[in-house]
């Protein structure tokens, strides 16, 4: 059976985990023992790219290529940047797919988000010691089918498997239910660095019902930093400063500290140092000041808990327990809120950073088909349907049904002789189609008859993973085309293809380099020891024996102009070999004046 | 449980009733799409039904189809429990409600709501206009910044649109348990439209208000 492990693709930090016998586990970097990988990747002038602590390290130096936060444009169009994205980022076009402008070539979200993906595979091949190729992963409950594509193009990019893409707050109950035996009705609340969700389930016998969900994916603790970053900049930064992005990126990197260090202490200090400008300011901040400011972020989410609570017919008493997920929800005032909202403490004993990842391994293992007990009852987060006359949106699935589901519509014309039926898809809860998110469009090819007389039926099909599929036939003729829904914003099976074939020139181009590099560098070293010896001991040397050893140099500094590390690596043997005897004698003769210089300390 | 037909499994080619898994080799078989909801169940076709047992129905079929379970199964299984699930979920999700189930069952005999669903139902014709009037006033009120003034009067228009909604469900729930098996009454059936006609109309009324409300929270 082949392994199949959980990602949580996060706004500010990602994870992977795998189910360990019956326990998921969370896999750590190596070297740091870090479970948290930052979600942050840097693009480097001469095209090395830097994923993860190393990235995050350059933010402050090169914060136009440093690309963090990327959740948040996947399945974007440049119409949905916002002003400040504007000035924190350059975009290498003006309208369509957002596409970073970048030192080597524009990159598109997917793209960016396939280097975090691939740190995490390498982290977990390296753990597990075997290829790991199926992966699940998780996304915001409330991500929309644009955001969904992306998300699955970014597994591809990265040359994974996407088995399946599954809602973090349920991926997170599943850790919590399961850990905690729990039966009853649940909430859980879900507050990341870049998106905010709340789902209500209903827990039963291993089943996990997914009875509501609402959220926002454009709110979450980059918002409270973003928020205390400004204030700080409008008091204290001069003007002329203020909209430097060296200055602006180290402000927003103060505020994230500040905002933590805030959730154990009661007051902090604000220190924003930026040596190019000469900038060095400080300021202290106190709990309360931190919570005056951001009130107003944290009780946005509590419109989606209402509505998600109205959706699944349930006031918020009935709730036995809410769960808090992501790292935002370690803020004291997030807790008091939200607490206060549902009337009862909330539940922090599960640590909010990898609940999620957690939940995504145990749900990979059942689709692995190791794990039997349990099963997800996830719903569709928004409304779907057509345009139909007068620019109105006809809902065909409504929000909050359990997938997978289909339904079947029949639709006519309103002129006569029409050759085609405009297929319009949209998502969201709102009556006009303009105030709706628009999926996709494609055309139906009918044969002309008068207005009213074509039938044509669409139906619509949500996957498991919550993507949408599409299939429209006239039923006069039987013509059936079925279309599967590109998103607007999305990027096409042709794009992939490329970015796919590039993408493995490039990686293939990548570790050549190291290995060209870490060749030269042993070389280096290697030459100049032998160099060193040489000119040191040369009466330990015997006949012949420099000429030999020189000429191995030779050859191997000259190898190691060229790229061929291979040739490298024999000659850094050759000469390994064609010196030993010398550098044993040396050695020998070192332990020897060792020895008698203690016997002449005897003396 | 039995869903009418006869089939022939797609693995083992034995002849069976439709039933979910081959008697014979336990595969699991696709469901017609034309099936009644309530058969999806192995329930009675009768409207009226326990919906606590209906629940635990629901669960337990999903566990022995859904997709997620044939992950690693050939592509006639995962065919066959994506199509039973899809018809399975939309089953549940129109039996579980009272309402969706009324007018899934009218359906079943052959009629709906149709177009003169528009008209005020002339039993709610009073409240209907009480109802319209006082919005218009809360509205007025809004507008000129007296918004504090009407929250009250709101909440009691809601507490009184959610007391007939309790009515006339409870007179709906009463109209589906006198149907019995496939005998159709002509007196239950128009009772039937009416009721749920003017549970349609009171949902409209009620989305108003409840679009006023947020306004006036809003304001």
């Amino acid at each position: 059976m082949e392994r199949i492990v959980g990602i949580d693709l996060g706004t500010t930090n990602s994870l992977i985990a795998f189910v360990d016998g019956d326990t998921p586990r969370v896999i750590p970097d190596a070297q740091t023992g870090d479970p948290l990988l930052p979600s942050v990747v840097a693009f480097l002038s001469d095209g090395q790219i830097e994923v993860g602590q190393n990235a995050k390290a350059l933010l402050a130096d090169q914060p136009l290529t440093t690309i963090q936060s990327v959740k948040r444009f996947m399945g974007l169009g440049m119409e949905h940047v916002s002003t400040e994205d504007h000035r924190r980022y350059r975009f290498a076009d003006e309208a369509g797919i957002v596409r970073f402008a970048l030192p080597s070539h524009p990159y598109t979200a997917p793209e960016v988000s396939a280097f975090i993906l691939r740190a995490l595979r390498d982290r977990a091949e390296a753990s597990l010691k075997e290829p790991v190729r199926k992966v699940v992963i998780t996304v915001p409950a409330y991500f929309n089918d644009s955001q969904r594509q992306a998300t699955k193009d970014a597994g591809r990019l990265a040359g994974l498997e996407v088995v399946r893409l599954v809602n973090e707050p349920t991926a997170a109950s599943l850790a919590y239910g399961l850990d905690k035996k729990e039966e009853g009705l649940i909430a859980v609340y879900d507050l990341g660095g870049g998106t905010f969700d709340i789902s209500i389930l209903r827990l039963h016998t291993g089943i996990f019902e997914v009875l509501a969900t609402n959220g926002d994916t454009r709110l979450g603790g980059d918002d409270i930093d973003q928020r205390i970053a400004e204030r700080f900049l409008l008091s204290e930064v001069p003007e002329t400063l203020r909209h430097d992005p060296h200055v602006a990126s180290s402000a927003r990197r103060m505020a994230e500290q500040a905002k933590r260090a805030l959730s154990d202490h009661d007051e902090t200090q604000l220190r924003l140092e930026v040596p190019e400008k000469k900038v060095q300011l400080t300021r202290v901040l106190t709990r309360k000041e931190l919570e005056a400011a951001v009130d107003d972020i944290v009780a946005r989410t509590l419109a989606p808990c209402r509505q998600a609570l109205k959706d699944a017919g349930l006031e918020p008493r009935e709730i036995d327990e809410v769960v808090m997920v992501g790292g935002s929800t370690r803020m004291p005032l997030v807790r008091q809120r939200v607490g206060e909202f549902f009337g009862r403490k909330p539940l922090t004993d599960l640590n909010p950073d990898e609940v999620v990842a957690l939940g995504a391994a145990v749900q990979a293992d059942t689709l692995a088909g190791r794990r039997k007990d349990m099963l997800l009852l996830d719903v569709v987060p928004l409304s779907l349907g057509i345009e139909t006359m007068g620019g109105v949106m006809s809902r065909l699935i409504e929000r909050n049904t359990t997938i997978p589901t289909s339904v079947k519509e029949m639709y006519t014309t309103a002129v006569d002789d029409q050759t085609a039926v405009d297929i319009h898809v949209l998502q969201g809860e709102r009556e006009l189609v303009q105030d709706c998110r628009s999926l996709a469009r494609f055309k139906v090819p009918i044969d002309p008859q008068p207005a009213g007389m074509p039938r044509v039926e669409v139906t619509f099909m949500i996957d498991a993973n919550g993507i949408l599929n599409v299939a429209a036939s006239d039923m006069r003729t039987g013509h059936e085309r079925s279309v599967e829904v590109k998103p607007s914003y999305g990027l096409t099976d042709e794009e992939i293809e490329r970015l796919l074939e590039e993408s493995i020139d490039f990686a293939e181009d990548d570790v050549t380099h190291r290995l060209i590099i870490e060749a030269r560098t042993e070389a280096d070293t290697l030459l100049h020891v032998t160099e060193k010896q040489l000119h040191q001991y040369a009466v330990f040397l015997e006949p012949n024996e420099e000429a030999r050893i020189r000429a191995a140099v030779s050859a191997l500094q000259e190898a190691k102009s060229g790229e061929d590390y291979n040739r490298m690596r024999d000659l850094i043997e050759e000469l390994g070999t064609v010196s030993a005897p010398f550098a044993q004698r040396i050695m020998d003769k070192s332990i020897g004046e060792v020895l008698g210089g203690k016997e002449l300390g005897r003396v | 449980m039995t869903t009418g037909t006869a089939l022939r499994c797609w693995r083992c080619a034995h002849e069976h009733p439709a039933t979910l898994f081959c008697p014979q080799c336990s595969a699991v078989q696709q469901l017609s799409p034309q099936i009644d909801y309530f058969s999806v169940f192995g329930l009675p076709l009768r409207p009226a039904i326990d919906e606590a047992a209906l629940t635990q129905q629901y669960y337990d079929l999903s566990r022995r189809l859904h997709p997620d379970l044939y992950q690693t199964g050939t592509a006639e299984e995962k065919d066959a429990s994506l199509n039973n699930t899809v018809l399975l979920n939309r089953a549940y999700r129109t039996l579980r409600d009272l309402v969706s189930r009324g007018q899934y069952w009218l359906e079943l005999q052959g009629e709906s709501l149709g177009k003169d669903n528009n008209r005020v139902p002339s039993t709610l014709a009073a409240l209907v206009f009480e109802v319209q009037e006082k919005l218009a006033e809360v509205r007025e009120a809004r507008e000129t910044g007296k918004a504090e003034s009407c929250k009250a009067e709101l909440a009691a228009i809601r507490t009184e649109l959610d007391g007939q909604m309790g009515r006339l469900r409870g007179a709906l729930g009463e109209n589906l348990a006198q149907w019995t098996g496939e005998q159709r009454s002509l007196d239950l059936l128009s009772q039937l439209k009416r009721l749920l006609s003017e549970i349609a109309y009171l949902r409209t009324l009620s989305r108003d208000v409840e679009k006023e409300s947020e306004a006036l929270w809003n304001a």
